[in-house]
């Protein structure tokens, strides 16, 4: 399958200024984004942050209020649903429940009148590439969840749109099985080379999966880059806090560094627009917090050991530096057998980090 | 005997004489629910059964059975007029059942669809054909078409019929359509239908068992519908119920049972259809939907 009409490398969706409001309230402000034809882009947020909102407006569903949506360089405020050359795969499958698998992957390829003999290699290929092959005519009602998720994948991918816009796909499925097709849907998306547009409020399974993320709250776009970008280099206190584990600790900016609200005078690099004595945030992920072993450079600092949670490959310390001031940090378990026994609750030690580790956001 | 002879034989004798007690009384099934099942079947199909089996009787007796004879029936189908009535009640029927159940089907759709002030409104106007007692709604029709000097006719009678039945269509095809999800048929658009072609192919056949089981109940109302037929109907032909209640009062003539014998049988062939159509075009799951089995 190669993906009809998107140019190689070329854009394959671009948000100019795209407002959408639902009466008063904005669920999508001012958005301006471009994602290029055969990536796996995701829009993470928390829910009712615009994210689905955008993704309707791709598949025509909804109008924006403001700006324009474009496809392939078209811009497609006129062009129908049934007209645009996206497919969607819905949260709740949405599959035609009267009609078995075949005729739920059939469905678009009868609309477009692709011939007869066409239409059954197309479906069977289709199905093969989602492993369905022998359930052409299982009613979805004969499913199970995975399953269903596969026949809207299928019944999507068999027209081989230019961009498949998928809202949650996996949100309905239980733990195992979301990483398993968390894998699938990658290595499908790598084999078919569609654009795709992945719709999650799932840090985790945006990270995996994406080439991109755009990062959304209340509307907006806080943040987009490559997944290690958004993780490793936060720039708004709203990502840091979204993407992953991360220590948020208060802290005012002064000559040299930041002073934590401990009193300490920490190094770190400082945005240039924030001058002495803003408030900022101290961002640390808690995988770059060292306990005890610290070496020369590091920021040193002390704390009460008030809580330790072993969590298999690691183990989570929580550690109060003052009053109302904790940090988290994940001590791997590959060295000792047990991390939970190598300090005891309300033991003081020395917590620290690389000062490259630490980022300063407003 | 040995006491261990006892001991094994002990829990058998235990177990039948639980499995005897469950059958007899299970506590969810109480035994004068049987009771209530066959009075209730008595009351229901003994009047019917003896106007089915004194609709053949070879003489006017309406107290005794003397013999085999089909000359009620002959008596019915040669009158013109009672042969005119029954023609009459079956266009009604169905008359009513085609244009109600798609005015009735449209109206639902409006109402689940439109998210207007009006939409909600109607909601609760709509109700109000089921509450009215249908002296009322049959004698409103009749000032109505007095008022605006429509001369009675079947027609008449067909218009407050479809009236009066769009409010049963209404409810039970809007219950079945804001089930469904909306998703579905946004997958439709989706996937390149027009919204025509998601209404035809998607839509309708998930509503079709609803359309279905209220298009017969709008007949089977219509079909023998007295007191609204009695204020809208027009000198002739007149409909079948009609036409009994004025023939009674020149006294009650065994012809009654026959005609009604007939009006049942073609009730029960309407039902019959309606079970078998979803069996002949194999699509069993639409008929348990009728007959009330549908579990999913």
């Amino acid at each position: 399958m190669s993906p009809n009409g998107a140019k190689q490398n070329g854009e394959a969706i671009r948000f100019e200024g795209v407002t959408k409001r639902f009466g008063d309230t904005t669920a999508v402000d001012d958005l301006n984004l471009t994602i290029r034809s055969g990536e796996f882009f995701s829009l993470l947020g928390p829910s009712g942050c615009g994210k689905t909102t955008t993704l309707r407006m791709v598949a025509g569903f909804e109008q924006p209020t403001e700006g324009s949506v474009h496809l392939a360089g078209e811009p497609v405020e006129d062009v129908p649903p049934y007209r645009r050359n996206v497919n969607t795969v819905f949260q709740s499958y949405a599959l035609f429940e009267h009609l078995d698998v075949e005729g739920n992957v059939a469905f678009g390829l009868k609309r477009r009148k692709v011939d007869k003999d066409e239409i059954r290699s197309r479906v069977a290929e289709a199905l093969e590439l989602v492993q369905l092959t022998g359930r052409e005519h299982s009613k979805p009602a004969q499913l199970s969840g995975g399953q269903m998720q596969r026949v809207a994948l299928a019944r999507a991918l068999v027209n081989q749109p230019s961009v498949l816009l998928l809202d949650e796909p996996l949100g309905a499925l239980d733990l195992k099985l979301r990483k398993q097709m968390q894998v699938e849907l990658k290595e499908i998306q790598r084999e078919v080379g569609i654009t795709f547009l992945y719709v999650t409020h799932d840090q985790e399974e945006a990270l995996a999966m994406s080439d991109r993320i755009a990062v959304m709250d209340q509307g907006v776009v806080q943040q987009s880059g490559p997944p290690e970008e958004i993780y490793e280099t936060p720039q708004k206190t709203f990502v840091a806090g979204f993407i992953g584990v991360s220590n948020l600790l208060p802290a005012t900016v002064e000559d040299g560094g930041i002073r934590l609200a401990t009193g300490q005078l920490v190094h770190a690099t400082v945005p240039t627009d924030c001058p002495a004595g803003t408030s900022v945030h101290c961002s640390v992920r808690p995988e770059k917090i060292i306990l005890e072993d610290l070496e020369d450079g590091m920021v040193s600092l002390e704390g009460e050991i008030v809580e330790r949670i072993y969590l298999g490959t690691t183990t989570q310390v929580i550690l109060e530096l003052g009053p109302n001031l904790r940090v988290i940090s994940l001590e791997q378990n590959t060295d000792r057998s047990r991390a939970d026994d190598r300090w005891e609750i309300g033991e003081r030690i020395k917590v620290g980090w690389r000062p490259e580790h630490a980022l300063v956001l407003r | 005997m040995s006491t261990q002879g006892w001991a094994e034989r002990l829990p058998v004798l235990g177990r039948r004489a639980t499995r005897r007690r469950r059958r007899r009384r299970g506590f969810d099934r109480p035994r004068f629910l049987r009771a209530f099942f066959w009075i209730f079947m008595f009351f229901t199909f003994a009047p019917l059964a003896i106007v089915a089996l004194f609709s053949f009787n070879s003489t006017p007796s309406l107290q005794q059975f003397d013999g085999f004879s089909l000359q009620w029936y002959d008596e019915f189908l040669s009158s013109a007029t009672l042969r005119e009535s029954l023609m009459a009640s079956v266009e009604i029927g169905l008359v009513t059942m085609v244009v109600g159940t798609v005015l009735g089907t449209t109206l639902a759709f409006a109402l689940v669809r439109a998210r207007s002030r009006v939409a909600q409104a109607s909601n609760l106007v709509m109700l109000i054909p089921l509450v009215t007692p249908e002296i009322v709604a049959g004698a409103s029709a009749l000032v109505l078409f007095a008022q605006i000097g429509i001369e009675l006719s079947l027609a008449t009678i067909m218009i407050a019929e479809i009236t009066f039945s769009i409010s049963f269509v209404t409810v039970i095809v809007r219950a079945r359509l804001s089930a469904l999800n909306r998703e579905v048929e946004e997958a439709a658009l989706d996937l390149g239908a027009t919204r025509m072609q998601t209404i035809r192919l998607i839509v309708l056949p998930a509503l079709w068992p609803a359309i279905l089981a209220a298009g017969l109940l709008i007949f089977a109302l219509s079909f023998d519908d007295f007191v609204i037929a009695f204020f809208t109907t027009g000198e002739s032909p007149t409909p079948l119920p009609v036409q009994i209640y004025s023939s009674i009062r020149f006294g009650v003539r065994p012809t009654i049972n026959a005609i009604g014998t007939s009006m049942l049988l073609i009730s029960f062939l309407i039902l019959a259809v309606a079970v078998l159509l979803p069996r002949l075009l194999g699509r069993r799951e639409e008929e348990n939907v009728l007959i009330g089995r549908d579990a999913a």
